[in-house]
């Protein structure tokens, strides 16, 4: 090799060796700067990135499967300004299909991002998938468009649709009192409001996770699922529901009653079948609950309002009598239309005496004298202690959101008076919510158990179902005194010829007639009527509670309330699958079906 | 003439043969680093096609799932309790009344219970690499990994009869 040839290979290697060094060097420098730490943090935006996955909200089943509450799919609508090509055909088609005010939108997407302004704007939300529709196929024509000369192509480069869930009630204002509603409007703080929306709102919104999405393919791995919130199968039949709203709108309706609530128990487990309230929410268009409901109207009148209740309540203070052994069945009472306690004289509701009855005859002819005969018989301590018992000192805690109660007044409480004792006995100057009073008289047709009401029968968990056990809240009277008791209503039902009775089933039940105070004093004008009743008798499948607020056409339970429990348990027994009597009771047992 | 007399005389004579040597060294050089450039220009670009892959499957998923929600609800309302009413009642039919109900004795009978709506269980998965570890572990960790792997003849649990 000749010496000019060494030499300029000798130059390169130098060269060479020169550069790499200095890369080298470079290397090692960049990595030990100041900002190394800020340049590596940088770069890891590069390599991918981390989002917050919201699960779908679970869904709301009643208790043959059918949905009453679930999740669709609905669009936002944004623009993202690197991409805007044509602002004016952004703004236009913007303006045309989705009805959006053209200068706003030709404003944003004239809009230079960076430097202070956005790179992303939202545009809309909550836009329906027909819009969406009309969008994709404008956005398909200008893609096949061919240009022609110098025409140039429309472009709608830059606007974006982004599908995420919407909470949805296919059932409208079905059953809204006992769902409540979700306020999906807001995308990440939406909240559950009343009934099951708001008892389970941390389940069925389930929990969000971060979830990261490599862009580096020697760091790709699978991306993490999201498991989806809880979802609930309830006790609620929809059809009866329907049944039960009609009926309680229709009763309303014929009444002219103020408002109404009917209630469909099972005494057997506490399972609510059919919850109806008036007025009702459509949950899809939330934002109408101030005007629907104004203050203080709630939401859910079966378990947020309380009323006096009347002489419903007498088939507690009979109860506890026959239960506490003060008087039996046959105990004969001489009833002469009135009775002092307290400093204040007691009537019935017909100012009239009834003479010698026995106890059958006392809740048939629903005699508040004798009610206050049996409650100083039993003696306050007694008396009270039987209401605590029954659970009227509390909520049932059933799992809605929203239940109130009213504070019992006890023996020993400033507010307690002797005379209260006499009132309380018949249902007044005692205040609960329709569920309190069903959850109580429930134990009557359960054998002296009573179950804690409940709404939510099932729940999936990540893809299992559990089921809920029903909960026995105690046992405050005796089965003797239960079946007793159940003897005596269907017998005085059946002497006074009730507009209760429902043809070819054997039921027990109890009207009432409530006063409703004022500033004045109470109102016989005014009045809570209600009924409850229970059947069949030998073997209750069903409790039903109806409640009318202040009815125009009559103020007595018996006239009101009364029919309305005859008309809904007619149909409902059809519903039920519960034969009449003739055919069950000589039926095989347990081999009955329809 | 000793061989390496004679070996050195050669290459004296034809220098071009040394020459030859560093040029074919290099150039193994050269073609083993580019064989291993392209082994993993193919290997990053394959796991990247198929972690795209993965990417559109998972937004197909997402989808569907959005879909199925969709139909869910669709049914739902197209089910529901006052669509079912109109329906029924244009087409001229009422509720049965009790006397109509007609029962029969079906010895056995078992009312149904409670639907059953939970889903298939979802695939409990691991959060794993894609990439096996062949092609990101160092040859000596791939070793280590493989040599740990193999079973001890002198540990083997004894199998039933």
């Amino acid at each position: 090799m000749s010496e000019p040839i060494k030499n300029r290979f000798l130059i390169i290697c130098v060269i060479c060796s020169v550069v790499a060094g200095i890369v080298a060097f470079q290397m090692i420098r960049i990595q030990n700067i100041e900002g190394a730490e800020k340049i590596l943090a940088a770069s890891e935006n590069y390599q991918g990135v981390t989002r917050l996955v919201y699960p779908d909200r679970g869904s709301i089943y009643d208790s043959r499967g059918r949905l009453m509450a679930g999740n669709e799919t609905t669009y936002e609508i944004g623009l993202d300004l690197n991409s805007v090509h044509q602002p004016e055909t952004v703004a236009s088609v913007a303006s045309s299909v989705l009805g959006l005010d053209y200068a706003q939108v030709l404003g944003y997407a004239r809009m230079e991002p960076g430097n202070g302004n956005p790179y992303y704007v939202v545009l809309d939300d909550f836009v329906e998938k027909d819009k969406i529709v009309e969008l994709e196929i404008i956005k398909e024509d200008y893609e096949n468009r061919v240009a022609k000369g110098n025409e140039t192509i429309p472009s709608i480069s830059g606007l974006m649709w982004v599908p995420h869930s919407q909470r949805s009630y296919p059932e409208g204002t079905l059953a809204s009192n006992i769902l409540g509603f979700y306020s999906y409007l807001d995308r990440t703080g939406g909240l559950g409001y009343f009934g099951l929306e708001e008892a389970y709102d941390s389940q069925l919104s389930g929990t969000p996770r971060e979830v990261y999405i490599a862009f580096d393919p020697q760091r790709l791995t699978t991306v993490e699922e999201v498991p989806p919130g809880v979802s609930l199968i309830l006790t609620i039949d929809r059809e009866i529901q329907a049944l039960t709203e009609q009926t309680l709108d229709d009763a309303i309706e014929w009444s002219g009653s103020d408002s109404g609530t009917i209630l469909v128990y099972d005494p057997e487990d506490g399972g609510i079948i059919a919850m109806a309230t008036a007025p009702r929410l459509d949950p899809n268009e939330y934002w109408d609950y101030d005007e629907l409901f104004p203050n203080p109207n709630p939401y859910n009148s079966a378990i947020s309002q309380t009323y006096e209740p009347g002489s419903v309540f007498k088939v507690l203070t009979m109860a506890a009598a026959l239960d506490s052994g003060s008087v039996e069945v046959d105990t004969m009472f001489n009833d002469t239309g009135s009775i002092t306690i307290g400093g204040a004289t007691i009537y019935n509701w017909n100012r009239g005496g009834w003479g010698m009855v026995n106890m059958t005859e006392c809740l048939q002819y629903s005699i508040n004298v004798c009610m206050v005969w049996l409650a100083t018989e039993m003696g306050p301590d007694t008396f009270y202690t039987y209401l605590k018992d029954f659970g009227l000192d509390r909520k049932t805690g059933i799992d809605l959101g929203g239940e109130t109660n009213w504070p019992l007044k006890l023996p020993g409480d400033n507010q307690w008076y002797e005379v209260d004792l006499a009132t309380n006995s018949f249902g007044q100057g005692i205040s609960l919510t329709p569920i309190q009073m069903a959850m109580s008289i429930g134990a009557l047709a359960n054998d002296g158990r009573m179950m804690a009401p409940h709404v939510v029968k099932s729940l999936i968990i990540n893809g299992q179902q559990y089921d809920v056990d029903p909960v026995v809240v105690g046992t405050p009277i005796k089965a003797q005194t239960a079946h007793d008791l159940t003897d005596m209503l269907v017998e005085s039902l059946q002497d006074e010829a009730s507009n209760a009775l429902v043809d070819g089933y054997t039921v027990a039940g109890k009207t009432g007639t409530g006063e409703i105070a004022t500033p004045w004093g109470y109102s016989s004008s005014e009045t809570n009527a209600s009924f409850v009743g229970w059947g069949p008798a030998e073997d209750p499948k069903f409790l039903v509670y109806v409640w009318l607020e202040k009815p125009a056409i009559s103020p007595w339970g018996s006239e009101v309330a009364a029919p309305i429990f005859s008309e809904l348990v007619g149909k409902l027994v059809v519903m039920m699958d519960i034969p009449p009597d003739s055919i069950r009771l000589s039926a095989v047992p347990q081999t009955v079906g329809q | 003439m000793k061989k390496e007399t004679l070996t050195l005389q050669a290459y004296k004579q034809a220098p071009w043969r040394a020459q030859l040597q560093w040029v074919g060294a290099f150039l193994l050089v050269v073609i083993a680093v580019a064989a291993v450039a392209g082994l993993y220009l193919s290997i990053s670009g394959r796991s990247a096609a198929t972690g795209r892959r993965i990417q559109v499957l998972e937004d197909d998923i997402n989808r569907l799932q959005r879909e199925n929600n969709d139909l869910q609800t669709l049914l739902g309302e197209i089910s529901s309790s006052r669509a079912l009413s109109e329906r029924v009642g244009s087409l001229g039919m009422r509720q049965l009344t009790v006397d109509e109900a007609m029962y029969l004795e079906v010895p056995g009978y078992v009312p149904a219970t409670g639907p059953s709506l939970a889903p298939p269980p979802t695939i409990q998965e691991e959060r794993t690499p894609i990439l096996l570890p062949e092609f990101t572990d160092s040859f000596i960790e791939w070793i280590t990994e493989k040599l740990q792997a193999v079973p001890d003849p002198a540990r083997a649990t004894e199998v039933a009869p």
